[in-house]
């Protein structure tokens, strides 16, 4: 009896499943045009949601406009807010420019003056002379703590070098993870622990520090899931992101079909877009290319090169109005040569 | 089966055995070029160092629901 009931669920030999995904997607992504709206709150990284950020993930963009790192810590620290707070220091990007309040450019003694904001300082959990160790090391300057600032003495009195010095001083990473952005602390209700969200995506560094849970953490960016750990786990990271963007908008779409489009998508090894340039410009037949975009290029190719259409898709046999191999369509008649010759024609009298 | 993989997000991977493959190719009555595909130099292939023309079992998660994926291995 459950074997029947289950067996009720299983696609027929046949079925459009891609037509019945894209069709299921599309519908309610109608609404979604009509219903996105902003949350006023306290939010620090607001991500990308509904529609752009759908069209994002289906286009297979390299970059997300806004990259996420969830980072998940390891068990013995993920309860403790104190030990918490000290790793999200380790990891928050911290440059020059975030905690200088005044630059100095002295170009007739060739020396730098960087006073450094007391308030910032204490927040990231930094000292002077860390910082100015760091400049010594990092940049191989001659750095020393002089009243109410760091002093850069440059030997030199040539304006461009100074200026060169003052931007590269600027830029420098303080402390943190390069790329790894500013993060907030989270507490999941429902497991009572603390986790970290980061405006970044340079997971492979955050997973290097110690205290994070490396069988845990995730990003939103589906390429760098693909880099690090793989095509499956790419697979899988995108449609998570689909469904999560879905369950946003309150939207219900079966899980089924977004794990087809995970997969079509990932299914030449990497991954690619739905469009053109992705797996509606990669289809053998011309007539299906030719019918989706830029017909006249596809066209003139395939004449131009002798190419061979085998009329075995959905979109050309509609295009020539023969039967598609759809379902019922997607059987042939065949009959064996020996029983051919059992046939007698009807004798007409 | 290997129980574990490194991250949630990665579902076991194995080297499918010649046996194993024909059976496959046999029972949903397909070549390899029907199968979905990975990189030789994909992360999870390079770890089981898989070569080119070796199909990969994927032991996929869904909820509680477990099922079989395949992968074949290509150049590149």
């Amino acid at each position: 009896m459950a074997k029947q009931t289950q067996n009720r669920y299983l696609v027929d030999y046949g079925e459009p499943v891609g037509i019945i995904a894209a069709q299921s997607v599309g519908e309610p992504g109608t609404q979604m045009i009509l219903r996105s709206f902003h949350l006023a709150g306290i939010e620090s990284t607001v991500a990308t949601s509904g529609l752009p950020r759908i069209i994002e993930l289906v286009d297979a963009k390299k970059k997300p406009t806004t990259p996420i790192t969830y980072i998940y810590l390891e068990s013995g620290v993920n309860k403790n807010f104190e030990k918490a707070t000290e790793l999200l220091k380790k990891i928050n990007e911290v440059r020059m420019n975030h905690i200088a309040k005044r630059v100095l450019e002295n170009f007739s003694k060739g020396k730098i003056k960087v006073v450094l904001d007391k308030q910032e300082l204490d927040s990231e959990g930094l000292t002077q002379k860390y910082v100015a160790s760091k400049i010594e090391k990092e940049l191989d300057l001659e750095a020393k703590i002089e009243d109410n600032g760091i002093v850069v003495n440059m030997h030199t009195r040539n304006l461009k070098e100074i200026r060169a010095a003052t931007i590269s001083l600027m830029k420098m990473l303080v402390s943190g993870v390069d790329g790894a952005g500013k993060g907030t602390i989270r507490r999941d209700d429902a497991t009572k622990e603390f986790y970290l969200v980061s405006a970044g995506s340079n997971i492979e560094g955050i997973m290097a520090v110690d205290g994070v849970d490396k069988t845990r953490t995730t990003t939103n960016d589906v390429f760098a899931v693909y880099r690090l750990f793989g095509i499956e786990a790419a697979s899988k990271a995108l449609a998570i992101e689909l469904k999560k963007t879905l369950k946003e908008q309150k939207i219900s779409v079966d899980d089924r079909h977004l794990n087809l489009l995970a997969d079509a998508m990932t299914a030449s090894g990497t991954i690619k877009g739905v469009g053109r340039h992705g797996l509606s410009g990669e289809k053998k037949s011309v007539f299906a290319r030719a019918a989706y975009e830029e017909t006249l290029k596809h066209l003139i190719h395939a004449a131009a090169f002798g190419e061979v259409d085998r009329m075995k898709g959905v979109t050309e046999n509609i295009l020539i109005g023969k039967q598609i191999p759809i379902g019922t369509g997607s059987v042939k008649l065949a009959v064996k040569k020996e029983d051919m010759a059992k046939i007698k024609p009807k004798s007409d009298k | 089966m290997p129980s574990k993989s490194d991250h949630e997000l990665v579902p076991v991977h194995e080297i499918m055995s010649d046996k194993d493959v024909k059976e496959l190719f046999k029972t949903f009555n397909i070549t390899i070029d029907n199968l979905p595909k990975i990189f030789e130099s994909d992360v999870q292939a390079k770890k089981l160092e898989a070569k080119p023309g070796q199909v990969l079992k994927i032991y996929r998660r869904e909820g509680k629901r477990e099922y079989p994926y395949y992968r074949a291995v290509i150049d590149g």
